[in-house]
């Protein structure tokens, strides 16, 4: 972090959304429209080697923000600015197929990730160590768990040694043992100078994992900083404000 | 990554709204080609692995198709082949014709399929639509086997023109991916063009010359004929194989429309692209 340019900066963004207007629709013509801001006039400045978590209840723009740093959406206005390689795992088996292998969608996986077929090669040993499911890798994903796809995908997003992780609430369905490993693997990659951003609601595993906190509350960043500070303000996922 | 490489040497991205112009998106196509075979390969893949029939499908389908047609259309009707056997008239069309369609087909509901491929992560997703129509060459493929059994019961020659063939055919691929990448936009923008594509393509299919010579046609009526632009592809594939005669100035008028369509197709793409994964 010493004095090397951030890892994302974020200036003024915001996402915008037509939606149908709530109220009776007009019986001719198009239905009324508004706008609906799932993200309002964002400032943000992550630094390399920080692992940032994003808190907020459900409709926050948690996922929303992790889209538009993902490049799935374009901002709606704004800037931002990204440096290095960027992976995102933004739900469990994108991209799989249900009726190719484990082990077939593993090059899928790494070539939706932009990654050549030898260099997927390359690194199976190490990814499928990393993912530990064992001879089930020859089996159609249709009758994997849930919890072995998300080993898969994220085994192989970690093995493309991106500058820039981008994880949305999914390390939920690893068990404890393959989330310590996942945890294990962001505090590396944030140790070399990467960086990842993550959502989730769990606070323990937030204020063990993350160097830095934001705090979205429908569309507007709350606070940003210190996990104990943000967690504190945070009135929690089910909590009401 | 390299230990201690500062965050300043690596590639810099800047998200900003993307307004205008947006070209033809065929620049990403090259640096992904990875991803496109690795599509193409999934979809044959998974195609022929559920599917108990397997390849059986590729064969059953065009044989049907020249089968019915030619007892309709070759022996009830008595629609005259060039002096060809209908069947084999026929069957050169229907391969050509079915190839597209089943491309296009394919193509269009790419990118509403594509789930979290649009939606969660980012890809070229042009590469979505050219995946399905490189996925469909097999059944193209399989059915070019069946062709040369057919003219070798026949009692063909062989002309020298079928080594044409397939640049024939890579002409069908390049409208079927014009045609599929419009396709898969509109769909993706207004599902009901996907209920009206089956019509659509058998419309499309009874002006192209597939089941019967531009000779049947008026005299006045055949340069218009040319301006479809599967009208080239399809004459061009069966003058490659039973070598008959192409006229030139019509293929090119052909070529020219499916130009065009190529062309809208990729810039369309490229205008409703930034809007999938709102609403894929």
């Amino acid at each position: 972090m010493t004095g090397a340019a951030p890892a994302i900066e974020i200036e003024g963004l915001w996402k915008t959304y037509r939606v149908r207007a709530p109220g009776p629709s007009r019986r001719l013509g198009r239905a009324a429209r508004e706008d609906m801001h799932a993200l309002r006039d964002v400032h943000l400045v992550v630094p390399a080697g920080c692992v940032a978590g994003l808190v907020g209840g459900n409709g926050a723009g948690k996922s929303t923000l992790l889209k538009v740093l993902s490049r799935v959406t374009d901002p709606s206005r704004g800037r931002v600015v990204l440096r290095g390689r960027t992976a995102s795992l933004l739900e469990v088996g994108t991209g799989f197929h249900p009726e190719l292998t484990g082990l077939e969608n593993v090059f899928l996986q790494g070539a939706v990730h932009g990654l050549a077929r030898r260099d997927v090669r390359e690194r199976l040993p190490a990814i499928l160590d990393f993912a530990g499911v064992g001879a089930w890798v020859h089996e159609p994903a249709k009758r994997l768990s849930s919890g072995m796809l998300l080993r898969l995908a994220y085994s192989v997003a970690a093995h493309l040694e991106p500058h820039l992780l981008l994880l949305d609430e999914l390390l939920s369905a690893a068990d404890p043992a393959f989330r310590e490993r996942c945890h294990e693997h962001v505090r590396s990659l944030a140790a070399r100078g990467g960086t990842v951003v993550l959502a989730g609601h769990d606070r323990a595993a937030l204020r063990s994992l993350c160097t830095h906190l934001a705090w979205l509350d429908a569309g507007v960043l709350r606070q940003w900083g210190e996990p104990g500070a943000v967690l504190a303000a945070w009135p929690g996922a089910g909590a009401r404000p | 990554m390299s230990e201690g490489a500062g965050a300043r040497d690596r590639p810099t991205h800047v998200l900003v709204p993307q307004r205008g112009w947006r070209g033809l998106g065929l620049a990403q196509v090259v640096p992904w080609r990875g991803l496109l075979w690795a599509l193409v390969w999934r979809d044959i893949r998974s195609r022929y692995r559920q599917a108990v029939l397997g390849v059986l499908w590729a064969v059953i389908r065009p044989v049907v198709t020249t089968a019915l047609f030619t007892v309709v259309l070759g022996q009830l009707a008595r629609v005259e082949a060039d002096g060809w056997p209908y069947a084999l008239y026929a069957f050169t069309g229907v391969l050509a014709w079915g190839f597209f369609a089943s491309a296009a087909q394919a193509a269009s509901t790419s990118v509403l399929g594509a789930g979290g491929l649009v939606t969660k992560v980012w890809i070229p997703r042009v590469l979505l639509p050219l995946a399905s129509v490189g996925a469909a060459t097999l059944d193209f493929l399989v059915g070019a086997v069946l062709l040369g059994g057919l003219l070798a019961w026949h009692g063909v020659s062989v002309p020298w023109t079928l080594v044409l063939a397939p640049l024939a055919m890579l002409w069908v691929a390049l409208v079927a991916c014009g045609v599929g990448v419009l396709l898969s936009a509109l769909v993706t923008l207004w599902r009901d063009v996907g209920h009206a594509m089956a019509f659509l393509l058998q419309a499309w299919m009874l002006v192209t010359p597939v089941l019967y010579p531009l000779s049947l046609l008026p005299p006045a009526w055949r340069p218009v004929a040319f301006l479809n632009p599967m009208t080239g592809p399809v004459e061009a594939f069966r003058s490659a194989v039973l070598g008959t005669a192409l006229p030139l100035g019509g293929c090119l008028a052909s070529a020219g429309a499916g130009l065009v369509v190529l062309v809208a197709g990729l810039v369309a793409f490229q205008h409703v692209e930034r809007r999938f994964a709102d609403l894929a």
